[in-house]
């Protein structure tokens, strides 16, 4: 019985997959054969595309487009949340719901798995705050928004906004300054637990004396700077790489080489890079971010490492 | 002498473009086969831990995806050294 109801369905999907192949390889051979090879367009250069340009100048403080995505994501969690939490309900509809998922995965897994009991308690709003703006800076990301300055775009004499996709993060300057707000945080709770000496001392395992002690006291001085890099270098390029990708698969490459057929080529892949990276890495590089926060805080006050 | 001189420079800064072509190659190829032999260990791994012990899936997959990021993220310094490589020096 299910055979039987199973064999037509399946027929019918292998058919859509079918004719979307087929207007999908035809597309490409048909525009290659209308447009051909136009040559290399030296003009469009991609890296503009993360060109910061002051909009309202105020020297340090000048507003430009990463500026406006910090303000974007920063109302976005505060709203949402706060949204949330005035209108709790014993029947959670689903934006409750997944805040509420998100609010377990923070206090059990991510503050509650790597720090002890007291810890947790005092450092849950920092991390939560953290994992929070990381993750939906990235998520603004990802909403093609009017802030694209570079290229004008006019129809009859009428300028329309040109969409891009940009996000804060995928600066360097952002990553790194939460990098050292977290890495003053774990040094400060260290020294608060131990005392300064005490921290110092607690780089260096227990057991090892002498020069050895030394040794590793600068090995593990310079892990510390290191930690400082790795944080911000990650989710930097885990973003600007996002980005760049999904930039190339969705036309630049095409502009590029001045091929009309491969951007035909090269869309489906775009599509499916931009759910991996909004579904995957947008939420996964703020939870790294904030797990590893709560793994360095954790280690700055244990009594021994 | 004069030809030979431009002929020179000209052969110099083609050496240099190519020098960034391979930094980039380089920098973004080899990442991405070290990185993807990494990510292929973690989440080989992670699949023979979770059919060994089914009930740790929720405390191995935290793991999974921590290690699969941290691994990841090797890729991207491959490739921001080979962009930087290619762009910027």
């Amino acid at each position: 019985m299910s055979a039987t109801a199973e064999a037509p369905k399946q027929r019918s999907h292998k058919r859509a997959l079918l004719i979307f192949g087929g207007v999908w390889l035809g597309g490409i051979v048909a525009l290659y054969l209308i447009f051909g090879s136009g040559g290399r367009n030296n003009a469009y250069q991609p890296q503009n595309e993360f060109k910061l340009d002051n909009w309202v100048h105020l020297g340090v403080f000048s507003i430009n487009k990463a500026v406006l995505y910090l303000f974007l994501a920063a109302t976005a969690t505060c709203v949402t949340m706060i949204y949330v939490a005035n209108r709790m309900q014993a029947r959670p509809n689903k934006v409750q719901t997944a805040v509420e998922a998100l609010y377990q995965l923070m206090r059990d897994n991510i503050t509650g798995g790597n720090l002890d009991e007291k810890m947790a308690k005092r450092w849950f709003p920092f991390i939560g705050t953290l994992f929070l703006f990381i993750m939906f800076s990235n998520l603004v990301g990802y909403i093609p928004l009017p802030t694209n300055t570079e290229h004008e775009i006019t129809v009859f004499g009428l300028q329309i906004p040109s969409f891009s996709l940009y996000a804060a993060t995928a600066n360097l300057s952002i990553p790194l300054v939460l990098a050292l707000v977290v890495f003053i945080s774990y040094t400060f709770e260290g020294v608060r637990a131990k005392g300064p000496i005490g921290y110092l001392k607690g780089l260096v395992p227990g057991g090892v004396t002498g020069g050895m002690a030394v040794f590793i006291f600068f090995l593990e001085v310079l892990s510390n700077g290191m930690r400082l890099m790795s944080l911000s270098i990650r989710l930097f390029a885990n973003i600007l790489a996002g980005h760049l990708i999904i930039l190339f698969m969705a036309g630049a490459l095409a502009v590029i080489l001045g091929v009309s057929a491969l951007a035909w080529f090269t869309i489906p892949f775009g599509i499916l890079l931009f759910a991996f990276e909004v579904g995957l890495v947008a939420a996964l590089q703020a939870f790294i971010f904030a797990t590893l926060t709560a793994i360095y805080l954790g280690g700055a006050v244990a009594e021994d490492h | 002498m004069h030809i030979a001189l431009v002929m020179f420079l000209a052969v110099a800064e083609e050496t240099a473009k190519a020098g960034k072509s391979i930094g980039l190659g380089v920098g973004g190829g080899l990442g991405a086969v070290g990185a993807g032999v990494g990510i292929g260990i973690i989440f080989g791994k992670a699949i023979e831990a979770i059919t060994r012990q089914p009930e740790m899936r929720d405390e191995i997959t935290q793991l999974q995806w921590l290690g699969f990021a941290l691994t990841e993220a090797c890729f991207f310094y491959g490739l921001v050294a080979g962009l930087l490589a290619a762009f910027i020096v």
